[in-house]
């Protein structure tokens, strides 16, 4: 944990953390999510939730730019003083550690209703965690590196899903691009924002960044990558099934590498094969999540030694995921906290950052020593 | 203790303990001349390093901290003019080895004197031509002169001996090493100095391929054991002031020379300073191979990776020095080292650069899809066969069914199995002779995969996938890397015979996690690739071409950034001159005789 | 140092902690242990035997009738790997390499899984290529058979669901000539068919999309067992709400191929140009269309406007000069006629169906949607629509292109 000091993460890397955070096991179902709200519209719909999401992550960007030595813990503190702020960082360590094991969840159950189904739930559920545990033993820069590694083989895959099977796609699907129903969009738009909210992980990004002053870029780079990937999957998926079948399917991303072969057949379908590559994309969106868990929760209690923290707060999330008792009552459980997570993500820091434009607070240099010591 | 300044108080302390503990216990003779050389190797710290260690207090100090207290006496005693006495100093040190000679002789008919040497190592003849026989018959010059004992010193150095690199040697300690490296000391009564002149012959091989990184095109020359020869290999071809070589002493008893080149106003200055130091740390009896060194300089001692490059190219070292690297050589060794290393340079070979790019970037990634191959192959293969067997088209799948059919043992231990033997295979190749060992390796091949398909212990597909993991392994340059890979599939395939894929998977992300945060000398592991350095990845999946690659690695951080000249891109990029092309030679005829006939048109 | 090793040695207590509770291999099946399940074919049970009775796994099932699943498994240790001499595998191949197991039950899950009691291996579905339905079954309903291999994972989209004139079971024992195995061989006639322009792209995974879409109908490939074992394509089955509802010849095929603009393109007509033996054969090589969408009446008019382009292939006899531009007109001529016919036969017969496996009501939903809103919004209303107030104009042009290496 040495290298602290070094502001050495570039906007590139930034804003690959934001992609490969915000890429993760939500893409599996996303096309359904988008489909019930906006039939034919659900490419409009995974537009609109991503504009969403994007307000979240420009106020944390604008944030971060004020105070650019400080995460969001420590310039709560500064903005609306000690308690009140640590009150809202709790609300954020704990909904950041039931996010991860929301997505450890969805993610075990996506592999035990394909691929392993006689492998318990709980062993793919704690293998994620672990690996994502294991990884968090590494320092800010380690884990812009990670993200940055994984970012192409998060892209690749899901891109060759969707260009080999846009040649099975009818336009007609896609059609009317406001949907049939436009009036029931909202709902939708927010579950799709939801997905989105992984991308809160900048306000850790940004006391390391070689140039804090572009974390506006990076954030609009990284949304723009996976909001664009998001939108092109929907428009795949309702391109090639049509809106009525996507209502049918419980992972229509997954469905759509199973109904794609790659050419000359060297692979017939590639559903498990993308699955298992899509581990490196869960990994990295469980990881990024755990890892602002484990910092904020450190920062928070001035622990330095966040690898003990990490085992000590592996069984509580463990417990937390295998805790809905099946898979519909999952998915309400993440739509539920989706819900509470916008709030979160996008009230706080509004709240923030209105209440810091008026009591005209800024963070400055000579603070740089605190983040050192607490990140 | 080897500590070129001679600082490293606590080290020597806890040194010195050690070797009297193992001292006391051996008795009598038999352990003097293993005394002797640690005992000079103290010894050295002090007088053969900086000029502050001469010091008496500071020498003293080291002494008695490192030393045995049998020798330390002797060891320690500067020479006196009386011959005797130092004949039998020396005798008491070097004891009674067989090679080791003193011969008796008298300087101009009138001093005592004696020639000392190990005839091991040093080159007889030249001592008997240019060192005994000018000193009992000097030249005409000094016919009939008699030389006093006050000139004697003056006359014996700058008339007598026929030699350029003599030096007198006040100390016993400092001449006993010189007699171990090979030296030739020739003391005369009344001096109480000795003379050591450098006679050092130790027999070598010849400069020869390199054994294990041989290429089509390009230079054929490897290093050999000596480390004076390998110094010249790299020398001779950067013919430049820039190139520094440092040699240190390392290895309390083989107290092998380590020389650490590099390049100044390249290398970065505070890298230069960080190998000497870690160089400097190291605390061994004996240095036997560069890769001892290795162990000793490395960022993570338990990674399987490698975080060092070896080679036996000097071309390569120069290439490495002239990127910005350091390249440490150690006598005895014919692998170089080169330091700070990141993972691309595993991959990469000397003939990259040779042959042209546009070929040589598509080598590049078949040698890194076989290197992916030899990690990946076996266990997706496990994890294909025992987990989704519904990725592989039908008629493939129902006749591998088939294949697999009659033998006993689930995907995992079948492929375990063949692996494993595999790999006592390829050990056994090594240790065989050379002469049966390709023989064997076919036999061993052909032989048991064909059995161990007819008798049902393996299918045949196995075979051939193991077939092809073990080639691929094969094509990756670097021994080290290959070994660390191959060492790394047996796990993934355990992860791929538990989970799958999913496992695979898993196992792939926790070896990437590792190489992510391993470092060399602070570059990370995977650089260019992360931290990401546009300009680094034209030398990383292909090879740009050489022109457009102006810059050294940055990563490295050299003092000199550019190694082209400035508008090199530029000039490349001209369109070149077709000389030959028929429009261009008429149109050079014309203009010839236009001029031609333009004189004479002034003539008329 | 002890900083050094204290991090490895943790991770190694952990994963030695851990491991225990991992080291399982739940989902290790070898390939060879796996019933390798490449057809089904579903008919329906007749009469329910003493013995097939007493197989039953849960004695009271639901009440619904009974249906008779039979299931082609590959034997592993049957077919030879790699290329072997013996080619084509033989007549007496079939019974070979794949075994055909018979099963009844109340529903396919029922039947298949009174099918597991009977055999050593776990029937895996991830090479399922081909489910044959046979008409009774179809016209009964498809709702099981859609939900079953939709929930089933392992079933891939790509298979082929037939359904069979008369008795399905015979195309599992079919055993042609011509592969080693014979549900190969049964998929690769409709793949191929798709590559020839014989027959449109229709995948269990489009028949599931096409079928639940609110503007269109699925449709299957409809096909008959010949004499040599081989398998004819004879037609379209329509289906309506996941129920057959009627045939088409195979003809129709290529209309509807054509209504869809849908390439390549490989039917071929013969095409009578006046008089006996004055027939030419022509086929199509490349389909175009557009479909313009009007109300009439407040109610949908679709001016499907199509180009095809043929090449002429055969005349009966040489009292037919090819040689002016004239007669490729004529032929276009003729052409066109009997091809419009054709096409408003094949609508008229899916109108009077009231299944609408074109997608024109997907055509409304994507283009006049404020229409569809409006009137429709239903598959119902839909259904309805088509059937008695949906009116089309075909407009077709014939473009005779090439003639072949004979000059006349």
């Amino acid at each position: 944990m040495q290298s602290n000091s070094n502001r050495q993460i570039t906007t590139i890397e930034s804003a690959a953390v934001l992609v490969s955070t915000i890429i993760g096991v939500g893409v599996l179902p996303l096309p359904l999510f988008a489909v019930r709200a906006g039939d034919a519209g659900a490419p409009l719909v995974t537009l609109l939730g991503m504009l969403v999401g994007f307000v979240g992550l420009a106020l944390i960007a604008l944030l971060g730019m004020r105070f650019p030595n400080k995460n969001i813990i420590q310039y709560s503190e500064d903005i609306i003083g000690k308690w009140l702020a640590a009150l809202g960082s709790i609300c954020i360590i704990g909904f950041f550690a039931v996010l991860t094991s929301l997505t450890a969840r969805e993610f075990g159950e996506v592999v035990v209703t394909s691929v392993l189904k006689e492998t318990p739930l709980e062993v793919t559920v704690i293998v994620m965690l672990l690996l994502a545990a294991v990884s968090t033993r590494n320092n800010v820069i380690t884990f812009s590196y990670i993200h940055l590694f994984y970012f192409p083989f998060l892209l690749l895959p899901a891109i060759l899903i969707v260009a080999l099977s846009l040649k099975n796609a009818d336009l007609i699907n896609l059609q009317p691009v406001w949907g049939n129903n436009p009036s029931h969009m909202l709902p939708g738009v927010l579950t799709v924002a939801a997905l989105f909210q992984g991308s809160f992980v900048l306000t850790l990004v940004i006391p390391a960044m070689r140039n804090p002053k572009k974390a506006m870029k990076a954030s609009l780079l990284g949304m723009l990558i996976a909001g664009g990937l998001y939108i092109s999957i929907v428009i795949a998926a309702v391109g090639v099934f049509g809106a009525e079948e996507i209502k049918n399917l419980l992972w229509p991303t997954l469905e759509l590498a199973k109904a794609t072969s790659l050419p000359a057949n060297i692979l017939e379908r590639l559903d498990a094969a993308f699955l298992a590559v899509w581990v490196t994309a869960v990994f990295t969106t469980l990881f990024s999540s755990y890892y602002l868990t484990l910092q904020a929760l450190s920062t928070l209690s001035r622990l330095k030694d966040h690898n003990m923290l990490s085992f000590f707060l592996l069984p509580l999330v463990f417990i937390m995921a295998v805790m809905p008792q099946n898979i519909i009552s999952m998915y309400e459980i993440i739509a539920f906290v989706g819900r509470i997570g916008l709030s979160l993500t996008i009230g706080y820091p509004a709240l923030l950052f209105i209440i810091a434009l008026i009591r005209g607070k800024r963070g400055d240099r000579s603070n740089g020593k605190q983040v050192e010591k607490a990140s | 203790m080897n500590s070129s300044d001679g600082t490293s108080g606590s080290n020597s302390t806890n040194s010195s303990n050690s070797t009297n503990s193992t001292n006391s216990t051996n008795s009598g003779n038999s352990s003097n001349s293993s005394n002797s050389s640690t005992s000079s190797t103290s010894n050295t710290n002090s007088t053969n390093s900086t000029s502050d260690g001469n010091a008496p207090n500071n020498r003293k100090r080291v002494v008695t901290e490192a030393s045995t207290p049998v020798l330390e006496p002797t060891v320690n005693v500067d020479l006196t003019s009386n011959l005797e006495n130092t004949i039998q100093a020396i005798k008491a040190v070097l004891m009674e080895d067989g090679d080791f000679i003193i011969r008796r002789f008298r300087v101009f008919g009138r001093y005592d004197a004696a020639v000392f040497y190990y005839s091991s190592m040093v080159d007889q003849a030249m001592i008997n031509s240019s060192i005994v026989k000018p000193l009992m018959r000097p030249p005409g010059t000094f016919e009939g002169t008699s030389i006093e004992p006050d000139e004697l010193y003056d006359a014996l150095i700058n008339q007598i001996i026929y030699h350029s690199d003599v030096h007198p040697e006040p100390s016993l300690s400092s001449i006993v090493e010189g007699l171990l490296r090979g030296n030739t000391t020739v003391i005369v009564d009344g001096l109480d100095e000795g003379l050591v002149i450098s006679t050092s012959k130790i027999d070598k091989r010849a400069v020869d391929q390199p054994a294990t990184e041989q290429v089509i095109r390009g230079p054929r020359e490897g290093f050999i054991e000596l480390l004076d020869t390998n110094i010249s290999l790299i020398r001779y071809r950067l013919q430049t002031p820039e190139l520094r070589i440092n040699t240190i002493e390392v290895g309390r008893r083989s107290r092998s020379r380590v020389a650490i080149c590099f390049m100044d106003g390249i290398t970065n200055v505070d890298l230069v300073k960080e190998v000497k130091q870690r160089i400097a740390k190291i605390d061994i009896d004996a240095v036997l191979d560069s890769g001892y060194l290795e162990q000793f300089i490395e960022d993570n001692h338990y990674s399987p990776f490698p975080q060092v490059q070896y080679t036996e190219r000097p071309d390569k070292v120069v290439a490495n020095l002239l990127e910005g690297r350091v390249a440490i050589l150690v006598n005895g060794s014919p692998l170089a080292l080169v330091v700070p290393t990141v993972f691309s340079q595993f991959y990469q070979t000397a003939e990259d650069y040779t042959e042209r790019f546009v070929m040589m970037s598509a080598v590049r990634l078949a040698r890194l899809i076989a290197l992916v191959f030899s990690l990946v192959f076996p266990s997706l293969y496990v994890s294909i066969i025992s987990f989704n067997p519904e990725l592989i088209p039908t008629e493939f799948a129902v006749a591998v069914a088939g294949g697999r059919s009659g033998v006993p043992f689930p995907a995992v231990i079948e492929v375990l199995i063949i692996e494993i033997s595999m790999e006592v295979l390829r050990e056994a190749t090594i240790r065989l002779p050379q002469q049966i060992g390709g023989a064997l390796s076919i036999v061993g091949v052909l032989v048991i995969g064909q059995a161990a398909v007819s008798a049902g212990f393996a299918s045949p597909i196995t075979v051939v996938i193991i077939a092809m993991t073990t080639i691929g392994s094969f094509a990756t340059p670097a021994y080290n890397a290959a070994l660390s890979l191959r060492l790394l599939r047996f796990p993934l395939i355990i992860l791929a015979g538990v989970f799958g894929l999913y496992g695979v998977v898993i196992g792939l992300i926790l070896i990437a996690n590792h190489l992510l945060s391993l470092n060399s000398f602070g570059v990370p592991y995977l650089t260019p690739w992360v931290p990401g350095d546009l300009k680094g990845m034209k030398d990383l999946l292909i090879r740009g071409p050489l022109y457009r690659m102006g810059e050294r690695p940055s990563f490295l951080y050299p003092e000199d950034k550019k190694r082209t000249g400035k508008d090199i891109v530029a000039k490349m990029d001209e369109e070149p001159y077709k000389v030959l092309d028929p429009v261009e030679v008429e149109k050079r005829r014309s203009q010839s005789d236009a001029k031609q006939q333009q004189p004479s048109d002034n003539d008329n | 140092m002890a900083n050094r090793w204290r991090k490895p040695v943790k991770l190694a207590v952990v994963i030695l902690m851990v491991f225990p509770f991992l080291a399982g291999c739940w989902d290790r099946l070898e390939i060879e242990d796996r019933a390798v399940v490449l057809g089904v074919s579903i008919d329906e049970a007749k009469k329910v035997t003493e013995e097939q009775e007493e197989s039953e796994v849960i004695p009271n099932g639901p009440k619904t009738d009974m249906v008779h699943v039979a299931v082609q498994i590959a034997l592993p240790g049957r077919i030879p790997l790699g290329p072997s001499d013996s080619g084509g595998g033989g007549g007496a191949g079939s019974q070979e390499t794949l075994w055909v197991i018979d099963v009844i039950g109340h529903s396919i899950d029922d039947a298949l899984m009174n099918l597991q009691q009977q055999i050593s291996g776990r029937l895996f579905f991830g090479h399922l290529r081909v489910i044959v339905v046979s008409e009774k079954i179809a016209r009964r309903g498809l709702e099981n058979v859609n939900d079953f291999f939709r929930r089933n994972s392992e079933v891939r989209r790509m298979a082929w669901l037939l359904i069979s004139k008369g008795n399905a079971r015979k195309l599992m024992t079919a055993a042609p000539k011509l592969e080693r195995v014979p549900t190969l061989y049964l998929m690769a006639t409709l793949d191929e068919g798709i590559k020839m322009g014989k027959f449109p792209k229709d995948y269990i995974g489009i028949f599931w999309s096409n079928a639940v879409k609110k503007g269109q109908e699925g449709f299957l490939p409809y096909v008959e067992l010949r004499k040599e074992d081989n398998v004819e394509i004879s037609g379209l089955a329509i289906f309506k709400d996941k129920k057959m509802v009627g045939r088409t010849k195979a003809l129709d095929i290529g209309a509807y191929m054509a209504i869809k603009g849908s390439n390549p393109a490989g039917y071929r007509v013969f095409v009578d140009l006046g008089g006996p033996k004055k027939n030419v054969m022509t086929s199509t090589t490349h389909r175009d269309e557009k479909t313009r969408i009007s109300f009439k009446n407040g109610y949908p008019h679709f001016d499907v406007y199509m180009t095809i382009e043929i090449n002429l292939e055969e005349k009966i006899s040489d009292s037919v000069m090819i040689s002016t531009t004239g007669t490729l007109k004529q032929v276009e001529e003729t052409e066109k006629k009997m091809a419009l016919k054709i096409y408003r036969d094949t609508i008229e017969m899916t109108q009077a169906q009231g299944a609408d496996i074109f997608g024109f009501g997907e055509l409304i939903r994507a283009k006049r949607p404020s229409y569809w809103n409006r009137k429709i919004r239903t598959k119902a209303n839909w259904q309805e629509m088509y059937k008695e107030k949906a009116t089309f104009d075909f407009h077709l042009t014939v473009k005779a292109r090439r003639i072949g290496m004979r000059a006349k």
